[in-house]
């Protein structure tokens, strides 16, 4: 019976293993480098401003649904709704592990003032005949002003430390592209004549200029991407 | 944009037209007998003949007269009815238009309750896409049977008797009245599926009902925290689910009764959380009511009184 493979070193010479320091994680090396740009407690306030954006554009879709016309922007808004409580869920999950308590789950934020009035103002369409007014103020410029915003934060952020942030961000933006795109395409058939063209201008550059007005999601305008569209 | 929408509110496309609910009410509250069910429903036929023109139900109306959706609606599906079609058609008309007030019912809990709990937040989310799928797979079975959207009127009658300003009723009545409705429908129209061998709809349909099930279970779960602590605003809430289930009753028509159209889905409520006293309570409920043969019988003499008018009216 031959002698049995010590699978552990111990510390004397004579019982280092004979294995050779390789594995298939060194293959091809991790060029991954240590230290992003948020600490914890500024990415679990990110975290915080984003599930606030994604929870609410999930309240304001399902208020909608009952107040659009056409039959496939209500279904299409639908899906829509499901996704973004999965995207507000996955980013609330994301917070105990953050420092920020079994509770903080549940918990959303506004970056500031200004940000919680522009998604009021993006909600306020309300009558049957302003689908071009509720669709350009969320898709055309809240959406892609988030994109935006995560794709930079995906690439920016520690990329192993903060690697679970950027799993769930992955994630978001995949949906969220989704979105930005039916988006397009709605207006793209809503807006037939040069008329209801410039109302979706109109519409776009307000929000634009409220959400620059505000800083943004995270409320710090200086460094965030406008994501124009 | 507000919270709290009236059913007047929803927003339609103009394929759409719109039904007074007013006869689902009437079939709620009347006893079986011919000459109340006569009297009150004569006082609505020039509502009925408005609300049909335009539609596929305007020949139904000239056939059958103004209480058509008695003796076609209120029927079961039998394979060798030759109205077989018309009726079919109507029925996923009606489910589709009802699955749509159901996508607007769940999302409308989202924005009307913005500081529900997030698992409340979460399940409203689900059931919005669930039904959205719904809407959609209707509206290609209605295609299936050689129907289209907006052939018949809409009654938002679900959604105007269901969403209240509560949230635990709103629940109580989209999630348990209007969506343990779908369970009897949809097992129903399962049963007919498997009769005439139409898979694609059967698998179409146990699909929708699965989710279903799913949702009542929402309700149940939500009834019970909305209300925890609270005897007196449970009892209130179970009041408001028992007056919808009379309403969705049809006057019978959804029912233990033999006559009834649409049976009790007694196992499938079962797995979706009824108790067995709810569900006594319901073939209790949903029991009163004119039977067929009074419907029929209404529907005849009404059909007289309206080819009488006419004649009238040309001469």
């Amino acid at each position: 019976m031959s002698e049995a493979i010590r699978m552990y070193p111990g510390a004397g010479p004579d019982e280092r293993t004979t294995f050779d320091a390789y594995s298939a994680f060194d293959v091809p090396a991790d060029l991954r480098e240590l230290h992003g740009r948020y600490d914890v407690e500024t990415t679990a306030r990110r975290v915080r401003n984003f599930r606030y954006a994604h929870e609410w554009m999930m309240m304001i879709g399902g208020g909608w649904v009952a107040t659009i016309p056409e039959l496939p922007v209500k279904t299409g808004l639908g899906k829509i709704v499901w996704d973004d409580a999965q995207s507000a869920d996955q980013l609330g999950r994301r917070l105990p592990e953050l420092r920020c308590g079994k509770r903080s789950v549940t918990t959303s934020e506004a970056a500031n003032e200004g940000f919680a009035a522009l998604v009021q103002e993006v909600a306020e369409p309300e009558s049957p005949d302003l689908t071009i007014e509720k669709i350009t103020g969320m898709f055309d410029v809240l959406k892609p002003h988030l994109l935006a915003v995560y794709d930079r934060m995906g690439r920016e952020t520690d990329q192993i430390s903060d690697a679970p942030t950027i799993e769930i961000l992955d994630d978001v933006v995949r949906r969220t592209r989704k979105h930005i795109a039916w988006g397009d395409e709605v207006l793209g058939r809503l807006c037939d004549t040069e008329a209801r063209r410039e109302r979706r201008g109109k519409r776009a550059q307000e929000m634009r200029t409220k959400l620059e007005a505000c800083g943004g999601v995270t409320g710090t305008i200086t460094d965030e991407s406008f994501g124009a569209h | 944009m507000k919270r709290f929408i009236n059913h007047e509110e929803l927003a339609r496309d103009s394929r759409f037209v719109r039904q007074d609910s007013a006869m689902v009410t009437i079939l709620a509250q009347v006893p079986d007998d011919v000459d109340t069910l006569v009297e009150l429903l004569d006082k609505l036929t020039p509502m009925i003949e408005k609300s049909v023109q335009g539609t596929e139900a305007a020949p139904l109306f000239e056939a059958y007269g103004p209480a058509f959706m008695l003796v076609t609606l209120n029927e079961p599906l039998n394979p060798d009815d030759p109205a077989l079609d018309s009726r079919l058609r109507q029925r996923f008309h009606g489910i589709f238009a009802g699955e749509l007030q159901a996508l607007e019912g769940a999302g409308r809990s989202l924005w009307d309750f913005p500081d529900a709990p997030w698992e409340f937040k979460m399940n409203m989310a689900r059931q919005c896409w669930d039904e959205t799928r719904h809407v959609q797979i209707f509206e290609k079975l209605l295609d299936h049977v050689g129907g289209w959207v907006g052939m018949y009127p809409e009654s938002s009658f679900l959604f105007e008797c269901a969403c209240s300003d509560d949230p635990a009723m709103r629940v109580a009545g989209v999630n348990r009245g209007l969506e343990g409705l779908a369970c009897d429908v949809f097992r129903d129209m399962i049963r007919y599926a498997e009769k005439v061998g139409d898979e694609k709809m059967r698998q179409a349909i146990d699909y929708v009902l699965a989710d279903e099930l799913t949702h009542v279970r929402f309700g149940s779960d939500w009834v019970r925290e909305f209300t925890k602590d609270d005897p007196e605003y449970l009892e209130r809430t179970q009041e408001f689910r028992r007056s919808v289930d009379k309403q969705f009753s049809l006057g019978g028509a959804r029912s233990n009764r033999e006559d009834a159209a649409i049976p009790i889905a007694w196992e499938d409520r079962k797995d979706a959380g009824f108790t067995e006293e709810e569900l006594q309570e319901l073939v209790e409920l949903s029991g009163g009511g004119p039977s067929r043969e009074t419907m029929r019988e209404a529907a005849r003499i009404l059909l007289e009184r309206h080819r009488a008018r006419s004649q009238e009216a040309g001469a």
